[in-house]
């Protein structure tokens, strides 16, 4: 067994060109496909990661009757004990900090113009809220007692030609019929690095949110960020009560985790026609060599080899052409794909067109190593170089001694 | 006893709508030991005679018999089990697997047939020995003379001691010194080893060595004769 593979493989080195040609079109297919993967799986994954982040925490608990299109304030579709539920959820092992959000929906106003707003009313020392205080680019962050300032993002100061210390109107719902309006002085301005969200998203403490929409002591969930989000399951059946609902990251972001599911799908077609592509160099290397090697297959025939020993011996040749290819092109792939995670595709504001309030996309997107992703994709890449060898291996031993011989 | 028997063999080519008849009824009985060789002009059916010879075709009609045993109907996997253990093949062109070393050449049909590393070596360098070979024994086909090549295929063809070797016009692509120490090499082995070897040829030059000739014209045998 070792001999013939010996003769595969210098096989492999009589006709180096080919060879190389085939190597380059396996670790060029196999890095791109790599490539690819990483820095899709690494922006699903970044822009999950940044949605908990940003918005939805690992878990969230809310009234059973909670609708989030239509950001109730209605006392009926509130917590009613909010701070014990946080509380409650800060003594588990699991949490690693829980804070209640009341949300309304407002109009903030210029005196030359007005845009909608979603109002967070927040606990502005909760470690929830640290990618606000962390991405505080001018004034001050708020304090929980604050109740005349408010929070806005760089970017929406800058549509409504806005700076710190300016006063601005806002027009939120209530839990009451009327909404009700007052004026804010701008304390600070966050960047979240999110364009989406902060166009349309302003701050208040939550004290002064629950005062101003009359919601009492009231919040619309208690958000939870995890030691370790696997164990959201886990803190869910702790929490869970009558009239609660709980919600994990994955309920959380289902939008995101459906839409990233059918791109994946798209990204599976894109792999096999690469892969296909290779599938056809690699058969039509081994076909070319087959039959430059007739004379070859007469004598092994001749000396007593069989049929299938000589199949062996090409698929031997493919395998070893298609390890060396995987291994330069899982090198080659992780080259770029560090590339891709450390310094990123830049989208600029063109991710901001296609993200939604929902969805958290960052300008600069990066790629994450993904090794047993790359693993599978190396073995499948490797299986279908061999699988694409069987029929050149086949077509070697459908030859007679005789014919084959006759091209000596 | 017979190492080769056949009887009223004949051996039909279809190419397309063309049928060539190579071999027409030929009855020829080989003996063990025997130094033969056929010989004929191009196009008269020696190489196809040679081929059923060694298991490498099948008759149309008529039987092949290889040690006594009817290798007429073989399938190709007895066929070249057959070949492994019996027949040993020089061929034309140096038939040499170019990737392998002179020592690894040798050692393929051992290798097929099963036996063992020490034995193999053993039997390799004797073999080049008695090739004269023994200094080349590293080199590759690309690196040695036809004249060299060719012994290597000799000591190939001896490896798995067959009874039978069966050369194809073994000299035909070596000048007069060549070919006539690859013809002194093949007679000295037969009678050392005793193997029976058959060489088809058209080169007059070499015919002196054999002890019997067969001639073949147009598919048939026309003259069988033996030499002192």
């Amino acid at each position: 067994m070792f001999k013939l593979w010996r003769i595969a493989v210098r096989d492999l080195g009589r006709n180096k060109r080919r060879s190389a040609l085939t190597l380059i079109a396996v670790m060029m297919g196999l890095a791109l496909i790599i490539a690819l993967h990483a820095f899709e799986m690494g922006a699903i994954q970044g822009s999950i990661d940044d949605n908990i982040r940003i918005q939805t925490g690992h878990l969230q608990v809310r009234a059973e009757s909670y609708e989030e299109d239509k950001v109730s304030l209605k006392w009926e579709d509130l917590l009613e004990e909010p701070q014990g539920l946080a509380a409650q959820a800060q003594s588990l092992a699991e949490v690693r900090s829980a804070a209640p959000v009341l949300w309304a929906s407002g109009i903030l106003g210029t005196v030359e113009e007005s845009v909608g707003v979603r109002v967070y009313g927040i606990d502005p020392l909760s470690e929830i809220e640290a990618p606000f205080r962390e991405g505080l680019v001018a004034g001050e962050f708020l304090a929980p007692d604050d109740r005349g300032g408010v929070l806005i993002s760089q970017r929406l100061a800058n549509n409504l030609g806005l700076a710190v210390g300016e006063n601005v109107s806002l027009l939120v719902n209530t839990s009451g019929e009327q909404p009700d309006e007052a004026t804010f002085t701008i304390r600070g301005l966050y960047d979240s690095g999110f364009p989406a969200f902060d166009e349309a998203t302003i701050f208040l403490p939550l004290a002064k949110a629950q005062a101003f929409t009359r919601a009492g002591e009231r919040a619309s969930a208690v958000v939870a960020l995890l030691h370790d989000r696997e164990e959201a399951d886990a803190v869910i059946s702790a929490l869970s009560a009558p009239g609660l609902e709980l919600l994990t990251w994955r309920d959380l972001n289902q939008l995101m985790v459906e839409g990233m599911n059918s791109a994946m799908g798209f990204l599976y077609m894109i792999y096999l026609i690469v892969l296909a592509i290779v599938a056809v160099v690699v058969a039509n290397t081994l076909l070319m060599s087959v039959f430059e090697r007739t004379r070859e297959m007469g004598i092994l025939a001749a000396l007593g080899m069989k049929g299938r020993q000589i199949m062996t011996m090409f698929l031997m040749e493919s395998a070893t052409l298609g390890a060396i290819g995987v291994i330069l092109g899982v090198l080659l792939g992780s080259l770029g794909v560090y590339y891709l995670a450390t310094v990123g595709v830049n989208f600029g504001d063109m991710m901001a067109d296609v993200a939604s309030t929902e969805i958290a996309y960052g300008e600069t997107m990066y790629a994450r190593f993904q090794w047993a992703d790359t693993a599978v994709l190396s073995l499948v890449c490797w299986i279908i170089m061999l699988l694409a060898s069987l029929y050149p291996a086949w077509f070697a031993t459908r030859k007679e001694p005789i014919d084959a011989l006759r091209a000596l | 006893m017979s190492v080769i028997e056949m009887q009223d063999v004949t051996r039909v080519y279809q190419i397309g709508q063309v049928e060539t008849r190579a071999l027409r009824g030929v009855n020829l009985t080989i003996e063990e030991g025997e130094f033969t060789a056929i010989v004929g002009p191009s196009g008269s059916g020696k190489t196809t005679m040679l081929q059923l010879m060694g298991c490498l075709d099948r008759p149309t009609g008529g039987r092949v018999h290889i040690n006594g045993q009817d290798v007429t109907r073989l399938n190709p996997n007895k066929r070249a089990d057959l070949r492994k253990g019996t027949i040993g093949f020089v061929f034309q062109f140096f038939a040499l697997i170019p990737g392998l070393t002179a020592y690894e050449n040798v050692e393929l049909p051992l290798l097929l047939s099963g036996a063992k590393k020490a034995g193999r070596r053993e039997r390799v360098n004797e073999l080049l020995e008695a090739v004269g070979l023994s200094d080349r024994a590293r080199h590759r086909p690309d690196q040695m003379s036809g004249g060299e090549q060719q012994r290597v295929a000799i000591a190939r063809a001896l490896a798995t001691h067959p009874v039978l070797v069966l050369a194809d016009e073994p000299t035909a692509n070596l000048d007069t010194e060549n070919g006539r120490q690859i013809m002194e090499i093949m007679v000295r082995l037969n009678q050392e080893t005793g193997t029976t070897f058959i060489f088809a040829t058209h080169d007059p030059r070499v015919i002196p060595f054999a002890r019997r000739v067969v001639e073949v014209r147009d598919g048939k045998v026309t003259e069988n004769s033996r030499h002192a």
